[in-house]
């Protein structure tokens, strides 16, 4: 194919990327240079002395939030997958069927039984309330994942070690856990990444200041009527917000990429 | 493997992710169920009423208008999120340089929290002083003084959804990708034997393969529809009026004002929706493929 491309198609297809990748740093070169209006980096200082915003809690408050919750999703993820990937069990298929049925809940529609069911159970303005329904919302992708990996260690393994008298949780911990080391680094990431992106629960669970996150203390920088100066400062505060999941993104893209494709392309 | 154990060690290890996933989650459903049923202001006693809230439902305008803006939604960043997709892919396929910068660009958006992104575009949409309206002013295509209501009424559902489209451009794109890659080259060489063209080859082998990868993005784009609430709400919040509301963010609204059987009525028709959905979805998938 290289061949034949002729210079034409070459810029043809310069131009679209060029044209397209515009478009998309737009809004992003909009909040970098808005952010520095008025203020110049003064901007960031306001920010990071803001008398109702604390940024310090907020990225703390998330970092609790989604490391708790990837840890939770990563323990009972891998032990459910080993169960659905290698034991017999009556139910097996129709239980892991109506556990991936889950995934087309949309938080929103349960919102009101969810209050409910947290407050009911004292957990509002909790770490705990928010992390509970974070992981049931996105542990069951996370197990489908889990399984499908642990779907391709051989069978040939299992049994020397069942023969040696080796019982399943030591077959799950020292041969599972170990051989797919990729795929629950990839689960892990994904899993802080969408707890630490996720906006609606802790609106609905949290009222409590202090214990908002990222997505949540957005708010705390907006008010009825803005002036210039503190809409760029909002947007200063939207790039300190930023920079965590950046960090995020680029120590750990290699296992982002191909995790959150491979979940597309197995489901 | 079942040497050792008794016969209730494996539900010793799906316990956890049933009780916390499975029965939670369909515990709401069944809740939201029941409570669809009643009058109930979310706080104290339920009243029994039978399917009324679902009569409502059918007369009230609002739900007309937060359906139709989340089924266009759905249709309009499905097709434009896989055709982008698919464009930028097939020319990362070419192997330019620079083309790892492009993927990169396009993928980040991935990286950033949905709230925060629609807290960025709402205040480039803003009307007055919103860096989109300047910037077109500036180039000369927006009279010195001239608005554009980016989220009006009119224009609303199109902002948000080039929201989503830029959030969600860069994932079609990497999947796309990733079954491109997997296309064998041999296929390509015989038809460049065969003297076909490079569109020719496009439109013969590029694009019927990824039939299957397709399907999925729909599959996820229509469930992801369902579930869009943070672009919506931290934007417009379902204004001006009811005019950008979404099934989500109505039935949000709906909760606020104390209306949580109407509430819940509303989850359940989403919930009946997003299956209904995924179901025809996969079934047309599976016959395709078969």
């Amino acid at each position: 194919m290289k061949t034949r491309r002729t210079k034409a198609a070459t810029v043809a297809m310069y131009a679209v990327l060029i044209g397209l990748a515009a478009l998309w740093l737009y809004p992003i070169g909009v909040a970098i240079v808005k952010s520095f209006a008025i203020g110049g980096i003064g901007n960031y200082e306001a920010v990071l002395n803001h008398p109702q915003f604390n940024y310090w809690s907020a990225v703390g408050n998330s970092f609790l939030i989604a490391g708790g919750s990837t840890v939770v999703i990563v323990i009972i993820g891998s032990l459910g997958a080993f169960a659905f990937s290698r034991m017999r069990f009556r139910g097996r298929t129709v239980i892991y069927r109506l556990l991936l049925a889950c995934l087309a809940i949309p938080i929103a529609a349960v919102v009101t039984p969810l209050f409910t069911i947290i407050s009911g159970m004292e957990l509002r303005n909790t770490y705990i309330g928010v992390i509970l329904p974070l992981v049931s919302f996105n542990v069951v992708i996370m197990l489908m994942l889990l399984k499908n990996a642990f779907d391709g260690i051989p069978e040939e393994i299992v049994e020397a070690a069942t023969i040696d008298g080796a019982r399943p949780f030591r077959i799950f911990w020292q041969i599972f856990v170990p051989l797919s080391g990729p795929a629950i680094a990839t689960v892990s990431v994904l899993s802080f990444v969408y707890c630490w992106n996720e906006y609606l629960l802790p609106n609905l669970l949290l009222s409590d200041e202090s214990m908002y996150p990222v997505t949540q203390a957005v708010s705390l920088l907006q008010f009825e009527r803005m002036s210039q100066e503190q809409i760029a400062q909002l947007y200063s505060g939207l790039i300190l917000l930023t920079i965590p999941s950046l960090l995020v993104y680029v120590s750990s893209q290699r296992y982002l990429q191909t995790g959150i494709t491979a979940g597309a392309v197995k489901s | 493997m079942r040497a050792h154990g008794a016969r209730w060690v494996p539900y010793l290890y799906i316990a956890p992710v049933v009780i916390i996933a499975g029965v939670l989650l369909y515990t709401t459903i069944g809740f939201a169920g029941f409570a669809s049923l009643t009058d109930w202001n979310g706080l104290t006693s339920m009243e029994f009423i039978g399917v009324q809230n679902y009569v409502d439902m059918f007369g009230d305008r609002t739900f007309y208008i937060a359906l139709r803006n989340t089924l266009l939604f759905m249709v309009v960043t499905i097709v434009l999120q896989a055709a982008i997709g698919l464009l930028i892919a097939v020319i990362a396929k070419e192997k330019l340089p620079g083309s790892g910068f492009f993927k990169a660009v396009f993928f980040l958006p991935i990286a950033m929290a949905p709230a925060i992104i629609a807290t960025v575009f709402k205040y480039m949409y803003e009307a007055n002083y919103g860096s989109l309206n300047e910037t077109l002013r500036a180039l000369g295509i927006l009279d010195d003084g001239a608005v554009i209501q980016w989220l009006g009424a009119d224009l609303g559902v199109w902002s948000i959804i080039i929201i989503n489209v830029f959030s969600w451009m860069g994932f079609s794109m990497m999947v796309y990708y990733a079954s491109l890659m997997s296309i064998p080259e041999e296929m390509y060489e015989a038809a460049e034997l065969d003297g076909a063209g490079w569109w020719r080859r496009l439109f013969s082998i590029t694009i019927p393969s990824l039939k299957g990868t397709t399907a999925v993005l729909v599959t996820l784009g229509i469930v992801g529809s369902l579930k869009t609430f943070d672009q919506v709400w931290l934007t417009t919040q379902g204004g001006p009026g009811v005019s950008t509301h979404f099934l989500t963010t109505y039935l949000y609204q709906a909760r606020l004002d104390r209306e949580a059987g109407y509430s819940a009525a509303l989850g359940i028709v989403i919930l009946v929706i997003a299956f209904a959905l995924a179901a025809i979805q996969g079934r047309m998938a599976n016959r395709k493929d078969s």
